[in-house]
């Protein structure tokens, strides 16, 4: 068997688990000021075809990873006028984000189906670190955000439970009356981590869509990613550090398929391979339910219940 | 500085009859006229667009029974979504229900239709669809009903489940679902006793007039019904519901496992209908996920449901041909439905709130 292949198999993964942290860390932080923001794929279509035709007509790659980050927190930002202003139902808003923003990546894809970006964000050796065999290529050879990605999530768990602001935030996830009692605007941090988790989501696509240098086209671009991103928040239990586990798993199981058919692998079936990071995270649902309980381990408590003050 | 206003939202305890139309005309409205400023600012005639799709969707004999076709899926896709979200119970999976709605129709039109004659085979094979799509939601039915495991999540990664099922029985070489001596992966046509004739030289099928019937039929259920009651009730209030002795486990079970029937069903109206075999294609249209925007826009209404139904199946049939008509690329269709939803749950506000301007004084006092 191809020593190699399974190398770059799991370096792979590493790639796309920075696509599904970044998305799955803006889910979480969305989440966990109580808005469940179910938008995530259509935030990343759309993020992926901004910051293609910002890269592609700047020639800088960067203008496009910040125009792609803006569009993501500019389209999260309706989500947050619907359901924290306006108190819509927050599933039906998510999912027609997901519908406007696909047809509208597409629509602005149109002219740019089948090209690709010229040059490509630089992978970074970490020195003699990158040289140690197996985990040198897979986990010391990656690009400046991938190496950004990770400690930025660690960042995050610190932020969240270790700084008042991070405790704002879970607060506000769990028990909106009280922060609203200590004189902080419950609607003022929901919008404002839905419009960052927003970025995030953004950045996650852009990257995506600019990493990998590949053609704009819808269906191969996200391929249900932001889905997964969503079921990766509820695998960790709401965690930055377990979602960094997480999304390497599940980038695997993403990757693994190709790897079994390149490698003519095939007692196990293709389809099945590419069930498994969904029926994984299934069985990991059912699995971290418990009984009598509406809430997941680790759920927000006031997870998609809008705020009424008068209600209180 | 705080504002000198403050925005009060008021409960409305009755909506006026009104609002209740006139809000999701001015969404349609709006989103249109959103859509417009969209087109403009991207360099695209917005009268030739808007016409084209009009006259493609509505205004033409092809147009309009290529719409009513199409909406036969989509209205079937909208009730069961509707069936399921007027209980709080949020089956977003409705798309891959579909999907196996389809394989069970394939198999038993490929299976049973050589031996049965289309009165018995047609029924059997819609059945058998609707089986298989309740089959698809049983275990998020189950969880939410036993361990309150969220169906949201659940219902959709099956979905992602079902698609690789469906391509794996065609991309599989001598999959049962696959035709066989063609080198091409495509699905093998049912037997002809399984398909119905279109209506005239039309894309229509008689199905549509069924599910039209299915939809009132559900309406009445819900409205006149111990069962519906029971759903309002536990639906409203989950408490009062509790000690008045009705079962909210069962129900859950119940409303889900028809929910995921209702998909299926429309899975299978493809197979008797245009498609005529199990389709990879499937997978892309996104059906299920419309019928969610159409059960919201008709705000669960069963009745409405054929409304919003018809109009975004028009939608999509003058979105698709624009790309022959003009250079306008179809996926505007998309995004205007994606619009009207978002301009619709923006409306919904006002229908429920009375909003209020009041100066901060009076707020304080």
């Amino acid at each position: 068997m191809n020593e190699n292949i399974w190398i770059l198999t799991s370096a792979n993964a590493v790639t796309i688990a920075t696509t599904l942290i970044l998305a799955a860390l803006g889910a979480l932080f969305t989440e966990r000021s109580g808005v469940l923001n179910l938008g995530v794929e259509g935030i990343l279509l759309t993020s992926a075809i901004s910051s293609f035709l910002a890269a592609d007509s700047t020639g800088s790659i960067w203008i496009g990873l910040v125009v792609g980050t803006v569009v993501g927190s500019l389209l999260s930002s309706i989500h947050a006028t619907l359901t924290v202003i306006l108190r819509a139902n927050q599933i039906v808003s998510g999912l027609a984000l997901v519908i406007f923003g696909t047809g509208l990546a597409n629509f602005l894809g149109k002219p740019a189906e089948g090209r690709t970006v010229t040059t490509i964000i630089e992978p970074i050796r970490l020195g003699p670190l990158s040289d140690i065999p197996v985990i040198g290529p897979i986990l010391f050879t990656q690009d400046i955000i991938t190496f950004g990605t990770i400690a930025f999530a660690v960042a995050c768990a610190w932020f969240l439970f270790r700084t008042r602001p991070g405790l704002e935030l879970r607060a506000t996830g769990d028990d909106p009356a009280t922060v609203d009692a200590q004189g902080l605007s419950v609607s003022g941090i929901r919008i404002r981590y839905t419009m960052f988790g927003g970025a995030l989501i953004g950045l996650g696509g852009s990257w995506h869509m600019l990493a990998q240098s590949a053609a704009w086209h819808q269906a191969a671009t996200t391929n249900g990613i932001g889905w997964i991103a969503l079921a990766l928040v509820v695998f960790a239990g709401w965690h930055p550090v377990r979602l960094i586990f997480g999304a390497i798993l599940f980038g695997f199981c993403l990757r693994l398929p190709f790897t079994l058919q390149a490698e003519q692998i095939t007692f196990i079936p293709s389809a099945f391979m590419q069930m498994l990071p969904y029926l994984a995270t299934l069985i990991a649902l059912i699995a971290l339910s418990r009984p009598g309980s509406k809430n997941l381990r680790g759920a927000p408590k006031a997870l998609g219940n809008p705020f009424v003050r008068d209600e209180r | 500085m705080r504002a000198p206003f403050r925005i009060i939202f008021e409960q409305r305890s009755e909506t006026p009859r009104y609002l209740s139309g006139f809000v999701p005309l001015v969404s349609v409205l709006a989103a249109l006229l959103a859509g417009a400023i969209f087109l403009m600012a991207t360099g695209y005639s917005v009268s030739e667009t808007y016409s084209n799709m009009l006259q493609d969707g509505f205004f033409s004999s092809r147009g309009l029974t290529d719409t009513l076709g199409l909406s036969t899926v989509l209205i079937c896709m909208g009730i069961s979504a509707a069936f399921a979200f007027q209980m709080n119970l949020y089956n977003i999976g409705g798309e891959g229900q579909g999907y196996l709605g389809m394989i069970g129709g394939a198999w038993a039109g490929l299976a049973l239709g050589p031996h049965l004659p289309s009165v018995v085979m047609i029924p059997a094979l819609l059945l058998i669809g609707a089986a298989a799509g309740a089959a698809w939601i049983f275990i998020p039915a189950f969880v939410r009903a036993r361990l309150g495991t969220s169906e949201i999540v659940t219902t959709l990664l099956l979905t992602y489940i079902g698609a690789s099922l469906v391509n794996h029985f065609i991309y599989t070489p001598n999959s049962y679902f696959r035709a066989p001596d063609v080198v091409f992966p495509m699905g093998r046509t049912v037997a002809d006793s399984a398909k119905l004739t279109a209506i005239g030289s039309t894309r229509m099928y008689p199905t549509f007039f069924l599910v039209v019937v299915l939809a009132v039929f559900l309406y009445w259920v819900v409205k006149r019904t111990e069962f519906g009651y029971r759903i309002q009730v536990i639906a409203d209030s989950p408490r009062a519901a509790q000690y008045a002795g009705m079962n909210a486990r069962r129900t859950t079970m119940q409303v889900m496992l028809i929910s995921g029937a209702l998909a299926g069903f429309g899975g299978a109206t493809l197979i008797v209908g245009e498609f005529g075999k199990l389709d990879p294609g499937i997978t892309m249209l996104g059906y299920g996920y419309a019928g969610i925007v159409i059960a919201a826009l008709a705000r669960n209404n069963f009745a409405a449901i054929i409304v919003s139904g018809i109009l975004f199946s028009g939608l999509r049939v003058g979105g698709d041909k624009l790309q022959i008509t003009t250079d306008t690329p179809i996926h505007i269709g998309v995004m205007l439905q994606g619009a009207i939803l978002l301009f619709a749950l923006g409306g919904e506000a006002f229908r429920r709130y009375k909003i209020r301007a009041v100066r901060m004084q009076a707020v304080t006092q």
